[in-house]
Formats: structure tokens, C-alpha cells, sequence
């Protein structure tokens, strides 16, 4: 079985790769989109396993992405970690009722953001060790 | 420039007073003034609310209306009009009580030169309105400093990302071997990357504080559950102090009616502190009792052995950015706004937050909470009924995911929006949607007291379901609702029987049914 596969859409480039450094040392393969649009098409074309989502991004926002995606059947259903710098219960609601499964705040504890990840993909929870 | 006539309402039952306030006026130009005169205090109530006056001439002394209660109520119909009033008596006490209840001037009767009242009538604008501008500007400076702050918080946390994620990719050995030497100095980098994140989450919490967008979801919370998780997360950092932490709990303890995450963070911010401020080999003490001054509260302790604070500081330490002078710690403060939060938080949930100490003798900070008490909750539902018997419905909602799975993102992100809805399917004067009682394994359970019988309850079973099979949120999070009904057996109320001992009764059976609902689901998941 192959590693799966996260799609990571950041408008900025050192979170991406940070992000994708972190992910890759826990065996999941991530792709990356640097806006709303890239996101969504990245989205179609790869059909990834999760996303890993920011809210304020350029050519449409976190929330719009989230609302295409749903127009998809096949991707509605791909579990959405929103991982912002924006915070508060307004933001995190509205992430939720977009259909996030969950809402960080950045900066995220890599623990933290692996057990997140870990159970919306649905793998047995595993002991906590970020570094892979 | 041309000016519009002002519109003076002269509020005033003494007819020689208005008739010689009247000639005044005569004197001055005649397109300059215009001159309403009103005997009473509801006629001049009513008279306001239809707008258009641009100063009111109040007299003090009304046949239905007094002393400051005259002033109040003109200044409750029109609060933006300004307001002059006219005394017989030269009372400075009471002409200042006037003055602090929104009155810009007073005259005194008989002493009011010829010219003098058309220029104080003016001043007055002029005075109201220069404060009114400076008040305005006072709002739009706050508001900018809020939005500016919240920007440069948020904007700040993208690069901290990038700092926290390399530093901790180092950390790990992912990009190669690290020296020990390199891991202490990259160990002091996390450590200030920590410093910083927490100062801009004080900043933030700050800045919704001020701004009363502090959200606080008050449900039945337990106290020992936030102790135990505030402890275990700072047992690290004392033990890395060599300082001992413990909690004590007296038992059995009742439950609060608080928000468990805003009680964990008032928990966190004041452990936290007594850490800072004891020195190695100290100990910080968490302890938990019923408050001995009110049975209505609990209260929590937190007891330090370290340098304490003298007597004076007290009540400082919880100002905003207050900031100690201990040379000890000049390099490790914060920003100086975890204890206003702390005290502000506890504020919002019905409690309070102080500090008691002695120099030297260590410090002791006590919060208190409110204790969850489901009579006093349906008390007041069941007086105004004057209810000696039933009927009464428990209306039971259910929200589960259908992957089995309800993540603690999704029930906080729902919970509000349900209850908004469940809000809107009941009477709200009189069946009572409850506080959330705790958890039910994998499924969110929502409880209504309903002042109905049987086929009441089955019409707001139906309305709920309806409603929530049509709430966009609900649907798209993947979730299922249920809705059922159940009427609690005929209670009555003896005659001789106190209405607080009949509410206890009635609240001891629900809190039964809502036990057996809630460890059915326990059972089922597991």
C-alpha cells in the first residue's frame, strides 16, 4: 500500500515546505497549492487523501475552496484540516460548518497536528513520536 | 449662514417660572428660538421619543416626576438632546447628581440674568456636541487600535509557523545529526518561539476582551477534570523548576456552571504564574472546597511558597500590562496581561479572581465559580407556573457523526448553532433548553425541559426535527439528529410542601432520566 497522500494549500512558501518536511518524515506524501485556485484544481488532479487548508489565501479564500470542493462529489468527501492564523470561535465555527473536520491555530504543535492528521484518515491512533 | 430656529422643549408646571423663562426668550431674535412648553414629565417623555428637540430645559421639580428621577428619564427618551436644569433651591449636591446623570448646566430659578439663558442654552450645544465628537473619535481610535492589533497578531503567526517548524526539523535530527551543544541552543530558540506565541495569544484575547467578543459556552463542568488537566500539563515546567506541584480536592465535589476551556485557561495562566514566581525547591498547591461565604460557588486555590506580593499590589497585579519590578525576572515577563485575562474570564462565568498574601509568606489566588445547580436553573419555570403537579416533557436531541467518530473540533464548531435552533422550536418563556451536562461517548446530547405534556412534547420533537433536517451546517458536517420525547411521571406537590423542596424533587427526577439518556449511549459506544 502506498503512502497517502496530503494536499497542502499555504500561501506561504517556508509553512509549505516546513509542513511538507514534517509530513514526509511520517511517511505521507504531500502536494502542495500556494492559492485557492491552484488548490482546487490540485484537488481534482490528484484526488489526495486530505487537505491541509489555510483560510487566508489569494485567488479564493479558505472558505470558497471549501465550498467548490463540496460541489464534487468525489471530493467532498476528502477529510479538510483548516490550519490558520486566524483564531477565535467566529473563525472556527464557520471553518466547521464549512465542513472542516478541524481548525488549528498556527503555529501548530507537530504532535498535535500528526494525531489531528492521524485521525482524519482514519489510522489507529499510534504512540505520539513527531519525529517519524 | 443662515441658522434654523433651535427647538428648546421647556419642560416646566409652574406657570409664573415658565412664563418668565418665556419672556427671555421674547427678547432675542425671533427666527433664533423656538419655544415648546410641556407641564408634565410622560408628555415630555413622549414628546422626545418623536425627535427633533435640540435642548431641553428640565425643571427639577414635576408633579409626576423628582429630583434626579426627571433627569434620568429625559435623558433615557433622548439621550443625544442636551439637557439644562432649572432648580429653585441652590442645592450644589444635587445640581452635581444632575450633572453626573447627564445634565450639561443648571439654573437656578430667580437667579437667571436676562441674556444669560439664551447663551447657556447655546454653550450647551456646543458642549454636547464637542463631547460627543470626542467620544465618537474615543470609539473609532479603540476600534482601529482592536482591528490593528488583532491584524499584526495574526499576521505575526505565519512566520512563527515557519521559525517553530524548521527549529523543531532540526530538533529531530531530520536535516542530520545534531551536537548536544546545538540541541540546548536550539532548545533555548523553542523556548522563546513558545514565549512569543503565548504573547500574541494574550494579545488577541486581549483585544476580544475589550472588544466583548469573548465566546463563553457556560455548561455543567467539572472542576476536578480542568485541576487535573491544568496540573498534568505543567507538571513539565515545575519539575524542570525542581518545584513540587499538587492538587487537593475535598470530595465529593459538585460541579460548576462554567466553560471547561475558558476554566482551563484561567487554571493554566494563574499555575503557570505561581511557577514563575516560586524558586527552585518551592511547591504550588492546587486546591479545591466549596466556598465558605457562599454555598452557591466553589472555589479554587492556588497557593505558591514563592516571595509573595506585598499587601498594596494586590489589586494592582491584575491591571492590564502590569508588570512586575522583581529584578529575578526581568527577562522573563509576558506582556503583563495574563492575570486581567484570567480576572476578566472568571468575571464573565459569574466568578471572580483575587490575590491574597503576605511578603515573603508566598502568594494565594482564589477564583471562584458558580455551582451547577439544575433547581435553581428550572426554579424560576416552575414558580411562574405556580405548578403543583405536571405536566412536564424531557425533549431529548441526539447529534451523532455517521463515520461513528464526533471529533471535539465538530462538537464545539455545532453545539452553538443547535442550540440556537432547539432555542427556536420551544417557548422560550417557559420550556427551558438546558445546559450541556456532559459528555455521551461519541454523541452530543441536548436536553429541553419542556412545560408541556405528552403531545406538547411530540410537537416540539417534530419542530426540532424538521428544522435540524433542514440546517445547512448540520448536514454538510455529516451528521445525524434524533429527536425523541419522553413525559416525566406525574409529580405533585404536597400541600405542605415548600415550593424549593417541590423544585429539588422535580430536578432530582430529570436529572435521573438525563443519566440513564446519557450512559445508554456510553454503553453503546463503548
Amino acid at each position: 500500500m502506498g503512502n497517502k497522500k496530503i494536499l497542502i494549500v499555504d500561501d506561504d512558501p517556508d509553512v509549505r515546505q516546513g509542513m511538507y518536511l514534517r509530513l514526509k518524515a511520517n511517511h505521507y506524501d504531500a502536494i502542495f497549492a500556494a492559492d485557492g485556485l491552484t488548490g482546487m484544481s490540485e484537488a481534482r488532479k490528484h484526488g489526495p487523501d486530505l487537505i491541509i487548508l489555510d483560510l487566508g489565501l489569494p485567488a479564493g479564500d479558505g472558505f470558497v475552496v471549501m465550498e467548490r470542493l463540496k460541489t464534487f462529489p468525489s471530493l467532498a468527501v476528502i477529510p479538510i484540516i483548516v490550519v490558520s492564523g486566524r483564531s477565535g470561535q467566529v473563525n472556527r465555527q464557520r471553518a466547521i460548518s464549512a465542513g472542516a473536520t478541524a481548525f488549528l491555530e498556527k503555529p501548530v504543535d507537530n504532535a498535535e497536528l500528526l494525531a489531528v492528521v492521524r485521525r482524519a484518515l482514519g489510522e489507529a491512533a499510534q504512540p505520539e513520536n513527531p519525529a517519524g | 449662514m443662515k441658522e434654523t430656529a433651535l427647538q428648546v422643549l421647556l419642560v416646566e408646571d409652574n406657570a409664573g417660572d415658565a412664563r418668565l423663562l418665556r419672556e427671555m426668550f421674547s427678547k432675542e431674535r425671533p427666527d433664533s428660538f423656538e419655544l415648546t412648553h410641556i407641564l408634565r414629565m410622560s408628555e415630555a417623555v413622549a414628546h422626545l421619543a418623536k425627535g427633533g428637540v435640540d435642548i431641553i430645559l428640565l425643571d427639577m421639580g414635576l408633579p409626576d416626576g423628582h429630583g434626579l428621577d426627571t433627569v434620568r428619564r429625559a435623558h433615557a427618551a433622548a439621550p443625544g438632546v442636551p439637557l439644562i436644569v432649572i432648580t429653585g433651591l441652590d442645592d450644589e449636591a444635587l445640581v452635581a447628581e444632575a450633572m453626573k446623570e447627564g445634565a450639561q448646566d443648571y439654573l437656578i430659578k430667580g437667579q437667571i440674568e436676562n441674556r444669560a439663558l439664551p447663551r447657556a442654552l447655546r454653550h450647551a450645544i456646543e458642549r454636547h456636541r464637542m463631547q460627543t465628537e470626542t467620544d465618537l473619535i474615543r470609539t473609532q481610535q479603540m476600534e482601529f487600535k482592536d482591528e490593528f492589533l488583532s491584524h499584526v497578531s495574526h499576521e505575526l503567526r505565519s512566520p512563527l509557523t515557519a521559525i517553530y517548524q524548521f527549529v523543531t526539523i532540526l530538533l529531530d535530527g531530520l536535516a542530520g545529526e545534531v551536537s548536544l551543544e546545538q540541541q540546548e541552543y536550539l532548545g533555548i530558540v523553542l523556548r522563546n518561539i513558545k514565549q512569543l506565541q503565548s504573547m500574541i495569544n494574550d494579545l488577541l484575547e486581549v483585544t476580544r476582551v475589550q472588544a466583548g467578543k469573548m465566546s463563553i459556552d457556560l455548561q455543567c463542568t467539572s472542576i476536578s477534570d480542568a485541576i487535573t488537566y491544568t496540573v498534568n500539563t505543567l507538571q513539565g515546567a515545575a519539575t524542570a523548576k525542581g518545584i513540587t506541584l499538587t492538587s487537593e480536592m475535598e470530595r465529593p465535589l459538585p460541579s460548576v456552571c462554567a466553560d471547561p476551556t475558558r476554566v482551563r485557561q484561567i487554571l493554566i495562566i494563574l499555575v503557570d504564574n505561581a511557577i514563575k514566581f516560586t524558586p527552585t525547591n518551592g511547591t504550588v498547591k492546587v486546591q479545591a472546597r466549596m466556598f465558605d461565604a457562599d454555598p452557591n460557588f466553589l472555589v479554587v486555590t492556588i497557593i505558591d511558597s514563592g516571595c509573595g506580593i506585598s499587601p498594596n499590589m494586590t489589586e494592582r497585579i491584575f491591571e492590564r500590562l502590569f508588570q512586575t519590578s522583581d529584578p529575578a525576572l526581568a527577562g522573563r515577563r509576558g506582556l503583563g496581561l495574563g492575570l486581567y485575562i484570567g480576572k476578566e474570564l472568571a468575571k464573565r462565568q459569574g466568578g471572580q479572581l483575587w490575590a491574597k498574601s503576605a511578603p515573603g509568606r508566598g502568594a494565594e489566588f482564589l477564583v471562584t465559580l458558580p455551582v451547577f445547580s439544575l433547581p435553581n436553573l428550572i426554579a424560576p419555570a416552575l414558580k411562574r407556573e405556580g405548578l403543583r403537579e405536571g405536566p412536564l416533557t424531557l425533549v431529548v436531541t441526539e447529534i451523532a457523526s455517521q463515520t461513528g467518530w464526533l471529533s471535539d473540533e465538530v462538537r464545539a464548531g455545532q453545539s452553538q448553532g443547535v442550540r440556537d435552533i432547539l432555542q427556536g422550536c420551544v417557548q422560550s418563556d417557559l420550556d427551558i433548553v438546558l445546559p450541556k451536562m456532559g459528555s455521551a461517548g461519541a454523541t452530543e446530547l441536548f436536553f429541553i425541559l419542556a412545560i408541556t405534556d405528552k403531545i406538547g412534547g411530540a410537537a416540539i420533537a417534530k419542530r426540532i426535527r424538521e428544522r435540524l433536517d433542514a440546517c445547512q451546517p448540520v448536514q454538510q458536517a455529516g451528521l445525524n439528529a434524533t429527536t425523541s420525547y419522553r413525559q416525566i411521571e406525574t409529580i405533585k406537590r404536597n400541600g405542605s410542601e415548600s415550593m424549593r423542596d417541590f423544585v429539588e424533587k422535580v430536578a432530582a427526577q430529570i436529572q435521573e432520566l438525563m443519566n440513564e439518556e446519557i450512559s445508554s449511549r456510553m454503553v453503546v459506544n463503548g
